[in-house]
């Protein structure tokens, strides 16, 4: 039976006839979108747990409890703490050891800290931000690849028509259709990458903000107690 | 612990067991929406193919023959009937040759004649007596032999009914036998050509109905192809016998050929002979 003729348009019958480069493209798109979703769901993880950590400590922190405490129970462990956790945690350790050093000027102490809780908080977004760059990759780029895919399968089908007699659509739909699913597939992999993508830089510049005005204010009640020392 | 670790080496959790899980699920949604959601599969609705058949090429019953001669004997039996009236003129004729003799002597004449008179009256008498007899004898006669002729008539008739049953019987079952083979085999010759014709209007529907006429196409040209077919029905090679005259046309008759395979082909073995391993075929546009 002609291959051409047929008119078996299974998905995975046009997938496996198309041609090499097209079933690259489609691999390279089917790999990008399955990374890119992994990484939309660890974001998700991360992000809700990030934003319910806050919520909980700035709850903690604001509803009035010992900052020593809190510190113990922070360094305690602080491979499962919060971003803003650590950022206090961070300052909070600094402060203490600039404080107990003899001489130490009370702006001096206080840029120690704010440097340290800088640090941190970089450090922190960073973490955060981390995949970010690659959804937004996926989210421009795999449009273009699909459509290399596609119109290298278009190529592919009308140079095979040039070599009949008599051209008919028949001839030519198969390719286009396989070359089509390239666009597909690009398509596919982009939407939700570049979504979640806007929406993730959203939710952590909000992250972001909140933990900036956090060491602002948490600077403000080092200071006090430098000048209470 | 060390209270100098750095921040750096921190490590925090991540669930990356489960969010490869969700990614390959989202995937596998996505394809089983692809596959059953989208109808991928171009299916072009079978021809329905439908046969009037006013009856079963019927052979003529063998039994039917015999009853047909049956009413024939009745005219062999009638014409016995018409000789029956001869008799009478035949009693009848014997009297007028008597009168001429007694007119000669007067006297002898007169009382002969009153005597031949009597004797004539008498005998006359006596005659239409004996007529009366003979013509009641002749009557009963005739209707005893009208009776046995009826009855014999109807032995005959009977006997030739019987003989015709008979021989109808002997000559259906002689026919019955030969007419039972020869009917066998014309039946299934019957049948089969009917098979044959069927299955091939059913290709050639099929094939016209994936025929795409080129637009230049004038007239209904003929294109002889010698299709070579495997016994699933599947076309082999096409080859073109006898050209149309438009390349065109011939080239979309083989395409269309290629297309309709498998060709529906009977499950009969004798017809399927028509069709493997080669098929000569007629196409025409219309």
């Amino acid at each position: 039976m002609n291959p051409e003729l047929s008119q078996d348009l299974s998905l995975l019958h046009l997938i496996l006839n198309a041609s090499v480069p097209v079933q690259i493209v489609m691999a390279l798109l089917v790999g990008a979108s399955l990374l890119s979703w992994w990484f939309i769901f660890i974001k998700m993880f991360a992000l809700k747990r990030a934003q319910r950590a806050t919520d909980a400590f700035e709850h903690e922190f604001w509803g009035g409890a010992d900052l020593n405490l809190m510190f113990k129970r922070v360094s305690a462990e602080r491979d499962e703490a919060g971003e803003m956790e650590r950022i206090f945690e961070a300052g909070f350790r600094e402060f203490m050891k600039l404080k107990q050093q003899a001489g130490m000027s009370a702006s001096f102490i206080m840029d120690g800290t704010r440097r340290a809780m800088r640090a941190t908080y970089q450090r922190e977004l960073d973490g955060l931000e981390s995949h970010l760059s690659f959804l937004a990759t996926v989210g421009s780029v795999s449009p273009y690849v699909g459509l290399f895919g596609t119109v290298w399968g278009i190529m592919i089908a009308f140079l095979g028509l040039s070599s009949v007699a008599q051209a008919t659509l028949a001839q030519v739909a198969p390719g286009i259709a396989e070359a089509l699913i390239a666009t597909a597939m690009g398509l596919f992999a982009a939407i939700p990458a570049v979504i979640s993508y806007n929406r993730y830089t959203h939710d952590i510049d909000r992250l972001a903000n909140r933990m900036e005005s956090f060491m602002e204010e948490f600077s403000n009640i080092l200071q006090r107690q430098t000048k209470a020392a | 612990m060390n209270p100098r670790r750095d921040a750096r080496f921190l490590t925090r959790s991540v669930p990356r067991f489960r969010a490869g899980v969700l990614a390959l699920g989202v995937h596998a949604a996505f394809a089983l929406l692809l596959v059953f959601g989208v109808s991928w599969q171009v299916q072009q609705p079978a021809p329905v193919m439908v046969d009037v058949w006013d009856a079963l090429p019927s052979i003529p019953p063998p039994r039917a023959a015999p009853p047909q001669p049956a009413p024939e004997p009745e005219p062999d039996v009638a014409p016995p009937e018409p000789p029956a009236p001869p008799p009478k003129p035949a009693a009848e004729a014997p009297a007028p040759p008597k009168a001429p003799d007694l007119a000669l002597e007067k006297r002898k004449a007169e009382e002969e004649k009153k005597r031949a008179e009597a004797e004539r009256q008498e005998a006359l008498k006596a005659r239409q007596a004996a007529e009366e007899k003979a013509r009641a004898d002749a009557a009963r006669a005739e209707e005893a032999r009208k009776a046995r002729e009826k009855q014999a008539a109807e032995q005959q008739k009977r006997d030739l009914l019987r003989q015709f049953e008979e021989e109808g019987l002997q000559r259906a079952e002689q026919e019955a036998g030969l007419a039972a083979q020869a009917a066998a085999a014309s039946r299934r010759q019957a049948a089969v050509a009917g098979v044959v014709a069927q299955h091939i209007a059913m290709i050639s529907a099929k094939v016209r109905g994936n025929t795409r006429l080129p637009p230049d196409l004038t007239g209904n040209p003929e294109v002889r192809c010698l299709v070579k077919l495997l016994p699933t029905g599947e076309v082999r090679s096409v080859q073109v016998t006898k050209s149309s005259g438009n390349p065109a046309y011939d080239d979309a008759v083989v395409r269309a050929i290629e297309k309709s395979s498998p060709l529906p082909l009977p499950d009969d073995r004798d017809a399927r002979a028509s069709f493997v391993p080669e098929l000569s075929f007629v196409h025409r546009p219309k």
